[in-house]
Parts: structure tokens; C-alpha cells; sequence
């Protein structure tokens, strides 16, 4: 193992470390919601049918994205993309994205 | 522990605001100031310190986002109990909904956009 892969290592435990106060994992939740950013950080972005746009999530509370992840999931909230999207995560995952987008508000 | 200790939460606002709303919806219906309200109780004042983490942030939200969700929500494809019983008081016309998305959407808060 060489000193660079070293530092981001102790870079990674160190983060974590800082994060452990919190039960979700913003930066994972990061990597987790690339996808999202395809319809939920494109300017101007409609829903098509019926037209209205794709929500700000943003500073949005952790905890409602966690539980509206979950009625897509389970189908309580019908939409064909985000039921798709919803149902490869699991509850860790969900909070995790949660955390995400709450911690990039305003 | 923390659902249980939620949806206890859920149920005595569901009481509160069927006590609440119960004389108007048997005559006239709630005025819009009344309507307004109601999504205030939970959401907070402008919609933007919601009353419990699940409760989203309303201020600042998209206009027609928040329409289409009212119209779900009163058509019921979206079912949160809460949510659905504040439709069967309400009784909110287009108009309302129309309203009540462009109060909201106008109210500032943390929401962004992730495009911006």
C-alpha cells in the first residue's frame, strides 16, 4: 500500500469518524443519488404527463425523502421512474440520499 | 419506537384538525384563510418548519409541483392518511389549489434547486 492510497484512506475513516454523530451517511448518499440528478438537477426539467416540474430536493428534510422513498418503494406513491429508481434502494440507502439532499440547501 | 412514537403524533393532529374543521365542513365549507391554516398547522406558518422530520418543506417548492400533489392527494393517488383526511374536510376547488401552491411556492426557505 503507497502513502497516497494511505491518505485517502485515513481521509475516508476520518469522515466517517465526523459523521458518526449522525445515523445517515451524507456522502454516501452522494454517490448513491447520481441518478436522481438526472431529472432532479436539469434546469427548467417537466414531468411530462401531467406537466408540473421536478421537485427542488435541495435542503429538503432527510427524513421526507427517506419516507417518500419508501411509498414509491412499496408502490404507496405511484410514479414509473421514481417506483424504478426506489426499488434498488435499501432503507440505509434511502436515508443515506436523505442526508444528502438535505445537507445541500440554501 | 420512533413510528409508533410518530404515528401517535399523526393521529392527535388528525383529531385536532377534525375538531377543528368539523362545525364549518357541516355548513359552508372552510373559507381560504381557514384552508391556508390547516396546511400551516403541519407545515408550518409559511411552509417552512415543517412539525415533524417527515413532514416536507413546502416554502419555496415548485408552484406546479405542489398543485399536481394537492390534485393527487384529492383524487387519491397519493394516499397519506393525514393528507387524505385534510382532503375530505377541505374539500379544496381548483382554485384552492391553485392558491395554496402559489402562497407556498412563494415563501422562502432552504429549498433549492440542485440545477441552480
Amino acid at each position: 500500500m503507497n502513502w497516497p492510497t494511505i491518505s485517502v484512506l485515513v481521509a475516508i475513516c476520518s469522515l466517517s469518524w465526523a459523521n458518526a454523530a449522525l445515523a445517515a451517511d451524507a456522502a454516501r448518499g452522494k454517490y448513491l443519488a447520481e441518478t436522481c440528478m438526472g431529472c432532479h438537477a436539469v434546469k427548467g426539467y417537466y414531468n411530462v404527463y401531467p406537466s408540473y416540474r421536478v421537485p427542488k430536493l435541495g435542503g429538503q428534510g432527510a427524513k421526507y425523502i427517506e419516507s417518500a422513498l419508501k411509498a414509491y418503494k412499496t408502490g404507496e406513491r405511484l410514479h414509473g421512474t421514481m417506483n424504478a429508481n426506489a426499488d434498488n434502494l435499501s432503507n440505509e440507502d434511502m436515508a443515506d440520499v436523505g442526508a444528502f439532499f438535505e445537507s445541500h440547501g440554501e | 419506537m420512533r413510528t409508533a412514537k410518530s404515528n401517535f403524533f399523526a393521529l392527535f393532529l388528525l383529531l385536532a384538525a377534525a375538531t377543528v374543521f368539523a362545525s364549518e365542513s357541516a355548513t359552508d365549507g372552510a373559507s381560504f384563510d381557514e384552508k391556508l391554516k390547516a396546511c400551516a398547522a403541519c407545515h408550518g406558518q409559511n411552509g417552512d418548519t415543517p412539525l415533524a422530520p417527515e413532514y416536507p418543506l413546502l416554502a419555496g417548492q415548485y408552484e406546479s409541483y405542489l398543485a399536481n400533489s394537492l390534485r393527487q392527494y384529492r383524487d387519491g393517488q397519493r394516499t397519506n392518511p393525514i393528507m387524505a383526511l385534510q382532503m375530505q374536510i377541505l374539500n379544496l376547488t381548483e382554485d384552492d389549489i391553485e392558491a395554496l401552491a402559489s402562497h407556498f411556492s412563494s415563501q422562502s426557505s432552504n429549498l433549492r434547486s440542485l440545477a441552480d
